[in-house]
């Protein structure tokens, strides 16, 4: 904990971000890029808490676990959407879902 | 401030609100209860009213409570008592009360009594409203409360278009005249930074003989709609549409006096030019309109016409600077132009509906307390001596003579004959002679509901209202009048009288024996239809008629042809839906594959975009 600074963890969350986006434009499976958005989610996260640690404030760690709560909501709908998705076109490929071209 | 006395008002104010709100909320079905709730609730206030006439407290009575305060204007709720609120209060409490007994006993088979009875309750409330107002703000809520009861009031046949489209017509007219009235107060605000009446005659007296002209003629607006004066008058004659009791209580007798009521009470802001406009345009359309009774065969419209004359006669009053006159005619008329529209009401009921003159005749002996009660309050509107029209119609005769205004007198002198020549007719055709239908051979008297209204009205009031007013009622409490009897003096040799005679002689008796000598139809459009068709026709029915469709509808075109080219064609369809079409013409559809992860693409490049700008800014 001596070592590490606040531009450490800010690295890191924006290493973390950067994946995630990368993740999200790159992959094809919506499973995966779902997953991906999750991450850059976290990455945001971190970047709070680590603001609220440096600062000495519990602003941003309380509301990370705002944050937690809500995202945890979303992900039950998200996860639902997909499955109701595969259900309905028998693929999470996201190139097959090309309807609003239309 | 007697508190006591201020608790009669709110009594007097608020009892019709309750009944009303009684009747519409509960007894819409049950009409009968709802009828004598009203009825009962008329008379109490009445009998509040007559308290508060003879109670003799010296000046005004106020009371007041502020409802919000916006910097240094204050908007308020409260009740200012002279002696002409004293008056107006009793006569319309009075006249109403035994009009709502005649609705009980006319509207006995209707099948939406519980209706009408909320309607003339919350009309109650309304007249009652403006005239205990002390503010031109509260005037103004309750001069508007007044048009909706006189709306729903003309529409209660809503199922008939005439009815209908009559209410419709006075809404709007009386829209156009209250646009005028909101301006004025407006600028009231504007200039003097109040709307209290006592303030505001302060400033008045401040200012000295010098009133802005702009605030009076906006003001008289108003008047102008709701008392029906022209060039706003078109619409009274078509609100006959609704039931005859509503036509006695308000197109007669109380809210169409209002706006004489109203511009008594604000005669200390009108200006001289404001004031002569009035007289003039009120003597003639008492003239104009006496002469379009005699080409009306439907006898309500007749009465109506008859009403427009007396109101251009109040309005003439009013000009001439004499509001102690107008409200004193306003009075008297209300007595004996219920008791006309009444007896009306009594014979068209007991001629099973039938409104036309003509097919009447010779129910002087199928009912005779009508008939005597109509002819004596006929008698009255002819301004026969010593009764109750004689005294405030001949005064303002007078008036118009003393203030030197040949024009004015002269047309009032016509009006007065005019009004001897219809009251002959009207009598002849429906009273004298022989039936001229199935209908009017089986006529039957009204019941006591109907007939004890007539009498009471009729006798009591038209013929010896102005004798009991000068000596019974003791002096103070009714200042107007008495100052009114005081003032003019009354002698055989005096213009108004000659005149008077003269149309009274000339008129009604060459009226009886000209309509008597042709049977079954009008005797003057025998004799001359072209001067019946010209009396007949209603001009400015067909002005208005021209403008709106030549005129106005003309613009709207216009304006709708604007709307068209420039909000809907250039900015809608050229901008909003051009930008996108060339845009994506130039990018050969490249935003639109459907590829999500191309969205997501330019998703993230437009917020680097965004984050660049606001950073770089």
């Amino acid at each position: 904990m001596e070592n590490t600074s606040l531009a450490h963890h800010l690295i890191l969350a924006g290493l973390l971000f950067v994946l995630g986006l990368t993740g999200v434009l790159m992959r094809r499976n919506l499973l995966v890029v779902y997953m991906c958005l999750e991450l850059m989610l976290a990455a945001a996260t971190l970047a709070l808490v680590a603001f609220s640690r440096f600062n000495r404030t519990m602003d941003g760690a309380v509301l990370v676990f705002f944050v937690i709560t809500v995202a945890a909501a979303e992900v039950a709908v998200g996860l639902a959407l997909i499955v109701a998705l595969f259900r309905k076109r028998g693929t999470v490929q996201s190139d097959a879902l090309t309807t609003l071209r239309d | 401030m007697p508190s006591d006395l201020s608790s009669l008002v709110h009594w007097i104010l608020f009892l019709p609100l309750g009944a009303a709100a009684l009747s519409a909320l509960f007894l819409r079905r049950a009409g009968r209860i709802a009828a004598w709730l009203s009825t009962g609730v008329a008379f109490a206030i009445a009998g509040l009213s007559l308290q508060l006439l003879t109670s003799a407290t010296a000046g005004a009575l106020t009371w007041h409570v502020e409802l919000a305060k916006f910097g240094s204007i204050s908007l308020g709720f409260g009740y200012l008592i002279d002696a002409n609120a004293r008056l107006m209060l009793f006569v319309v409490s009075f006249v109403a009360a035994w009009i709502h007994l005649f609705s009980v006993g006319y509207m006995k088979d209707d099948q939406a009594r519980g209706r009408f009875f909320a309607g003339l309750s919350i009309f109650m409330f309304s007249i009652l409203g403006i005239v205990v107002a002390d503010n031109l703000l509260m005037t103004f809520i309750f001069w508007e409360l007044v048009g909706f009861s006189s709306y729903m009031l003309i529409a209660h046949y809503f199922d008939k278009d005439y009815a209908a489209a009559a209410s419709k017509k006075a809404f709007i007219v009386n829209r156009i005249g209250d646009l005028g009235f909101i301006l004025g107060i407006a600028m009231c605000l504007f200039l003097y930074d109040t709307l209290d009446f006592a303030a505001l005659k302060d400033h008045a007296a401040a200012a000295g003989p010098v009133v802005p002209f702009a605030v009076g003629a906006l003001l008289m607006c108003g008047f102008l709609g709701k008392s029906a004066q022209f060039p706003l008058h078109v619409w009274l004659t078509d609100a006959m549409a609704g039931p005859t009791p509503v036509s006695a209580l308000i197109h007669a007798a109380t809210m169409v006096a209002a706006g004489v009521y109203f511009m008594a009470r604000v005669s200390f802001l009108l200006a001289p030019e404001v004031l002569h406009f009035i007289a003039i345009s009120g003597a003639g359309m008492a003239a104009l309109a006496g002469l379009c009774a005699l080409a009306q065969t439907d006898i309500k419209k007749s009465l109506a016409y008859s009403t427009l004359a007396h109101l251009g006669i109040m309005g003439c009053a009013i000009g001439l600077g004499r509001p102690d006159l107008a409200l004193m005619h306003m009075a008297m008329h209300a007595f004996f132009k219920a008791t006309l529209f009444l007896g009306a009401g009594s014979v068209i009921h007991g001629c099973h509906h039938e409104q036309d003159m003509l097919k009447m005749g010779g129910l002087l002996k199928k009912m005779p307390l009508t008939a005597v009660t109509f002819i004596a309050a006929t008698l009255s509107n002819c301004a026969v001596p010593f009764l109750a029209g004689w005294y405030s119609k001949d005064a303002i005769i007078e008036a118009a003579y003393h203030g030197g205004h040949i024009a004015i007198f002269a047309f009032l002198a016509l009006a007065a004959l005019a009004t001897c020549l219809y009251s002959g007719r009207m009598i002849r055709l429906v009273f004298l002679g022989e039936a001229n239908s199935e209908a009017a051979s089986h006529a039957h008297e009204s019941p006591w509901t109907m007939t004890l209204p007539l009498v009471v009205l009729g006798l009591v009031y038209s013929v010896a209202g102005g004798f009991l007013a000068h000596t019974i009622i003791p002096a103070g409490s009714l200042q107007p009048i008495g100052k009114a009897l005081g003032e003019v003096a009354f002698h055989l040799t005096a213009p108004s009288t000659i005149v008077g005679l003269i149309s009274l002689v000339i008129g009604f008796f060459g009226a009886l024996k000209f309509y008597g000598s042709v049977r079954g139809a009008d005797a003057l459009q025998v004799v001359s239809p072209r001067t019946y068709h010209l009396l007949e026709h209603r001009w400015m029915d067909g002005l208005y008629h021209w403008y709106v469709d030549a005129v106005q509808r003309r613009l709207a075109e216009f304006v709708a042809f604007l709307d068209l080219l420039i909000i809907n064609g250039v900015a809608v369809r050229w901008i909003g839906g051009g930008v996108p079409a060339v845009l994506g013409y130039l990018t050969g559809r490249s935003f639109h594959r459907g590829q999500t992860r191309a969205y997501a693409l330019w998703i993230v490049v437009g917020t680097l975009f965004l984050a660049w700008f606001l950073i770089a800014r």
